[in-house]
């Protein structure tokens, strides 16, 4: 019942690092990825911070030999080279040797493409072949034939910012179902006007480095990226003899049944998705080593989980911090870039600070890991919350 | 597989009435829908204030999930584990078409929070949580026809594996000047049977 399903391999390309070894290496030296926008051209570049990954569109086709008349999104790309990386990692030769399935988050999906050409559409034809490539579902199809999987269970889960943590928590029920005896699971977001105008509506963007749990916090800063996780069954690893990075031990999804772009004021839905998955786990909330926090530096967000943190936890409160200072928040593909840090915390016993605090937020006393610290971690448990009050939480652990 | 699932209650609003288990307790001919809506809103003494903000999609199921669960008299200070499982033909195309309008042209260009957050056809899922404290489980389906046996399946699944005490399902269509909601609660209360043929029936009545 409390059994973890094992993940075997990872991949990531972020705002610090183009794959697992770059990422860790920015985590470890408190280097951060937030700058000013280039590569869109946007009317609020001055008013606005973000995380941004260096290649180019072109660069990524070229890595990935494309040929010049495909038609992928920004988010097909990323997401591709971050799945290649995990089912390099492990050590997956024949992709269609075992039942394979893939789950790919988004959010932005080809909306990077639409808004570039959406006028110019209705002008000519020249760029009507990303009119196809518009809908979420379109990159998971691509990321899957770059993958070379066929006729499985391939699927697009869009639930805002818990999406990456509902896919992992997904293919981690497929697996234990037997349903499926491997699954690559994550998500890919990249920069889009739609994001940027959308949460500069709602009046969440910092014009600075955002600085998660810290009293004077104002807002996030958007950042693009791509992670997978290859999860397979206990009869995978036996027979191959696989190498298992992490188990996913826990998972919770729970509605917040409060607002549509807001949390409630003490985190109900937090405190349920946490609460679901440490029963999933078998785990009490002693149980759990280090919280890598949502942690998106609005004001609304980090009080809310924070309140949240201390009803599951009470006066024990494990270490917790939020990398989204290093990345910005990467909305749909959040909860995959959270689990590689998840499990790179444990693979190497060590916890992120959470960088840019300077000041106790007055509601609580609790306050974050502000300096590198090394720990023996058996658990971390990986906090997702999205607009429409969804909200998740994955606990990752070393043994099964 | 436990069987013996009963359908509580159910709810129509169409053909510009409202029904509660089959008997008609609002009508009002001649009106086009935003004032028929807003007719059987006051009709039935719902104090919402929430409701005009929303779209039309979320009005027709809010109210008809308002009139049924109004009814089954919850306990509104305690968590009420009701599931919904919604589902319709058209998603949200009536609020997708009004945010279209408003990007459409380049130097007219006026898009609207208030309404783009509505194009998502189960917003309207959580209106109905928030009004009732629902931290339940939730799904919307978009089907060609109303999908009985699918409803039906998923329900009892929901039931059987504890995950919800009772489910509040059905169909909820707006598109044009046709709407359509229909909704019946289930559990293990009830004289109906749980079935694809009850549903299908219910359904037409």
């Amino acid at each position: 019942m409390n059994k973890g399903v094992a993940i075997t391999g990872m991949g990531i390309i972020s705002a610090i690092g183009n794959n697992v070894a770059e990422n860790f290496q920015s985590l470890i030296e408190s280097k951060k990825g937030i700058s000013r926008i280039s590569k869109i051209d946007t009317i609020h570049k001055n008013d606005i911070m973000v995380g941004e990954i260096d290649y180019t569109n072109s660069q990524l086709e070229q890595l990935l030999g494309l040929s010049p008349d495909n038609n992928f999104s920004r988010t097909g790309l990323l997401g591709t080279v971050a799945a290649k990386e995990a089912v390099a990692h492990a050590g997956i030769n024949d992709i269609n040797k075992y039942k394979t399935g893939l789950i790919s988050a988004t959010s932005v999906g080809g909306m990077d493409m639409t808004e570039k050409f959406y006028y110019q559409y209705l002008e000519n034809n020249t760029n009507h072949k990303y009119i196809e490539g518009h809908h979420a579902g379109d990159s998971t199809q691509k990321i899957a034939e770059q993958l070379g999987i066929e006729k499985s269970l391939i699927t697009t889960i869009s639930t805002a910012c818990s999406s990456a943590a509902n896919a992992i928590m997904l293919g981690a029920r497929l697996i234990k179902s037997g349903q499926l005896d491997r699954v690559i699971v994550g998500g890919s977001d990249c920069m889009s006007k739609f994001t940027i105008n959308g949460f500069k509506t709602l009046m969440i963007l910092s014009d600075t480095y955002n600085t998660p749990f810290d009293e004077n916090r104002k807002g996030l800063n958007l950042g693009e990226a791509a992670a997978f996780l290859v999860l397979e069954s206990d009869t995978v690893v036996k027979a191959e003899n696989k190498t298992v990075i992490a188990y996913v031990k826990g998972y919770g999804n729970a509605n917040d049944a409060f607002h549509q772009t807001a949390s409630s004021d003490h985190g109900d839905g937090a405190t349920l998705a946490m609460e679901k998955a440490l029963q999933v786990a078998g785990y009490t909330a002693n149980d759990i080593d280090y919280i890598n926090a949502h942690g998106t530096a609005t004001g609304n967000n980090d009080l809310s989980e924070g309140r949240a943190i201390i009803r599951v936890f009470g006066e024990n409160v494990p270490e917790f911090s939020s990398t989204k200072a290093y990345t910005g928040h990467t909305l749909a593909a959040a909860g995959a870039i959270e689990a590689v840090y998840s499990i790179l915390a444990l693979q190497n016993n060590v916890i992120y600070p959470n960088l840019n605090y300077k000041t106790q937020m007055k509601e609580f006393n609790i306050t974050p890991q502000l300096e590198f610290k090394e720990k023996t971690l058996k658990t971390v448990m990986s906090n997702s919350f999205g607009f429409g009050g969804n909200c998740s939480t994955v606990i990752f652990s070393k043994e099964q | 597989m436990n069987t013996n699932y009963k359908i509580t209650s159910y709810c129509h609003i169409k053909n510009s009435k409202v029904s509660l288990n089959g008997s008609v307790i609002f009508s009002e001919q001649l009106l086009d829908f935003p004032e028929f809506i807003k007719a059987a809103y006051k009709s039935q003494d719902t104090k919402y204030p929430k409701f005009f903000k929303m779209d039309n999609l979320s009005k027709l199921a809010f109210l008809a999930a308002d009139i049924l669960l109004k009814n089954e008299n919850l306990n509104l200070e305690e968590t009420n584990n009701i599931a919904l499982v919604f589902s319709n033909k058209a998603s949200s195309l009536d609020t997708d078409r009004s945010h279209q309008k408003a990007i459409q042209h380049k130097d007219n260009y006026f898009p609207s929070p208030a309404v783009f957050v509505y194009t998502l056809p189960n917003i309207c899922l959580g209106e109905i949580s928030i009004k009732y404290k629902l931290y339940t489980e939730n799904s919307f389906f978009i089907f060609d026809h109303f999908n009985a046996k699918h409803l039906l399946t998923y329900t009892n699944s929901l039931l059987d594996t504890n995950k919800a005490e009772s489910v509040l399902c059905g169909w909820v269509e707006f598109e044009g000047d046709h709407y359509e909601a229909f909704l019946y609660l289930v559990s293990n209360e009830g004289n109906i049977e749980h079935n694809k043929q009850n549903i299908i029936t219910l359904y037409n009545t």
